[in-house]
């Protein structure tokens, strides 16, 4: 058990090692959600939600945290594996004694570093920016929200790593397959709203809108969240079965 | 089994759904050798190793390993025999040296790096991010990282296919070192050269079946393929002057008489005779040739017979 632990350890240390030698992977993934907090943010100083004394900028820092939780552990996982997978390299692991277990954890380690790093730059960039900073009764909830996001999106990119068939598909794919549900998910405005009624339950179904949820709880007091944990529990357990029911050592 | 066979295959049968790709495989590989499978695309040759890596389980026939069974025993296999899959990618950012120390802590006795980086000739490029290696360089990089652990046994799948002469001399190099180390090897390839120059001893593999097994010398000998003797045709033999050898098929044309016997020394002795006997002194231009193994390969493999074979496994190797 320990030596499957050191192992994975190692394995997330040389994963991280590339992530960062990596320009385009940490540009992606660090820069393009800081860029969108700054610009979209910009636009919202000084808005308040309509009707209430909440400013637009305390819900949408979290709802740019959600986004930055999953670009890192859904795209930036999802698209990883699928390449790993397509170059060969999960089927020469396969050629070691190294556990399977281990070298799926150290990527999984790797993967919650990157994205509690995304998320503490957002964070702050959030607060120093726009004065946007998590009320005292929230930090459960925010907490609770980035542990099971960063959980529920790592297994869906597991899972979704499976489908992708080529190196070249994986970064459209995973961003694809998510962005549109991100921006009828408000995630990006804050005042986003006039879907038709049947789509509105649509997007409650997602995981993306459930996630930016139970954020924005743990920054503007709101109605509690149950049903956001709820459907990230469920999306994780469907991610994992898809995972370990499609998952694949060589394309 | 007997302590000094590092690998033994007996009977081993395969199916792919209705298609027989193994059809009952024999043979056996010693501790310290280099054995080469050799055969044409579509054999079995793949199919046969990756049975033996542990990542297929057979149909059919028993398979032993360093005394393991491969397909329960995989995880206890994998400390103690590298494998080279035919293609098989690396992580893109990583760096050699940094790559080959990660496979290190992957077993429980590994090779020191420097050690490993020699072997495979790979010491200047330690530093040298892997997308940037050459084919050849790349392949060396397979070598080390399957050696990485010091295993007792290397599998290698087709090493060289695809690499220009310079790339596959140095690999071959470097297969050089692995046996100097003392490890077994087992090899597959289609190339001759390389089966005839590297191998101990080789297995003639097509359609699913061991032709022949042996040394180079011993598998041409069982293909029971003629030595050929020739000398330059007498005037007097060409002329009609005098009577052809009695008990020799000689073929006579204008310049050089052929004959192609299973037992040389025999014939040679009746040739000389002859030749004695009708006053034509040594005969000029005499030469004796054995069978190659070429000539083996190309009358076991040859012309007709494979096309139906990779057409029959859809190019499964």
């Amino acid at each position: 058990m320990t030596r499957s632990v050191r192992l994975a350890m190692g394995q997330a240390l040389i994963e991280q090692r590339s992530f960062w030698r990596s320009a385009e992977y940490a540009l992606f993934t660090f820069v393009f959600p800081l860029m969108i907090l700054l610009l979209i943010g910009a636009a919202n100083v000084g808005s308040y939600l309509p009707g209430t004394h909440i400013k637009n900028t305390t819900v949408f820092v979290p709802g740019i945290l959600a986004f930055g939780v999953i670009v890192a552990a859904y795209v930036n996982l999802g698209s990883k594996v699928a390449v790993l997978r397509h170059d060969g390299v999960l089927k020469r692991i396969k050629t070691t004694p190294l556990p399977s277990g281990a070298y799926l954890g150290g990527l999984l380690a790797s993967t919650v570093a990157t994205a509690i790093l995304l998320t503490a730059g957002t964070g702050l960039i959030g607060w120093l920016a726009f004065g946007a900073m998590p009320r005292p009764g929230g930090l459960l909830a925010l907490t609770a929200g980035l542990v099971l996001g960063i959980v529920c999106f790592a297994t869906l990119g597991l899972a979704i790593s499976s489908v992708i068939t080529s190196a070249e598909s994986a970064g459209p794919v995973t961003y694809a397959s998510f962005l549109p549900i991100a921006i009828i998910s408000g995630v990006f405005d804050p005042t986003f709203g006039g879907l038709p009624a049947w789509l509105s339950r649509v997007v409650d179904l997602f995981p993306v809108k459930s996630l930016a949820q139970v954020l924005q709880n743990g920054y503007a007091a709101q109605p509690f969240p149950a049903w956001g944990l709820v459907n990230l529990g469920l999306w994780t357990a469907a991610g994992a079965a898809f995972a370990i029911w499609r998952f694949r050592w060589h394309s | 089994m007997t302590d000094d066979v590092a690998v033994q295959v007996c009977d081993l049968r395969m199916s792919y759904g209705a298609t027989q790709v193994l059809c009952g495989v024999d043979f056996e590989v010693r501790y310290g050798e280099v054995f080469c499978l050799l055969g044409p695309n579509g054999a079995g040759k793949t199919t046969t190793l990756e049975i033996l890596e542990g990542f297929r389980r057979p149909t059919g026939g028993t398979v032993r390993v360093l005394g393991l069974d491969p397909t329960t025993q995989a995880a206890g296999l994998r400390e103690r025999a590298g494998m080279v899959l035919q293609e098989c990618g690396f992580p893109r950012q990583a760096r050699v040296a940094e790559l080959i120390d990660l496979w290190r802590t992957y077993y429980p006795n590994p090779r020191p790096l420097g050690d490993l980086l020699e072997v495979v000739e790979l010491t200047e490029a330690r530093n040298t991010q892997v997308r940037k290696l050459s084919g050849g360089q790349r392949r060396r990089l397979d070598f080390a990282l399957a050696l990485a652990g010091d295993p007792d046994l290397v599998f290698l799948d087709e090493p060289t296919t695809g690499f220009d002469p310079e790339a596959r001399r140095r690999c071959w190099a470097a297969i050089e070192n692995l046996r100097r180390l003392g490890k077994t090897i087992l090899l597959t390839t289609h190339y001759l050269d390389e089966a005839e120059r590297l191998a101990d001893r080789i297995a003639i593999l097509r359609a699913g079946r061991i032709e022949l097994a042996g040394t180079t010398q011993e598998v041409a000998v069982l293909a029971g393929l003629a030595t050929r003797i020739s000398f330059t045709t007498p005037a007097a033999l060409r002329r009609g002057q005098i009577p052809r050898p009695l008990g020799i098929d000689l073929a006579v044309s204008g310049s050089e008489s052929v004959c192609h016997s299973e037992h040389p020394g025999m014939t040679l002795r009746l040739l000389l005779d002859w030749a004695l006997e009708h006053g034509l002194g040594d005969l000029d231009g005499l030469a004796v040739t054995a069978p190659s193994l070429e000539d083996t390969y190309l009358e076991l493999t040859g012309a007709g017979a494979e096309p139906q074979v990779s057409q029959a496994i859809g190019g499964r190797t």
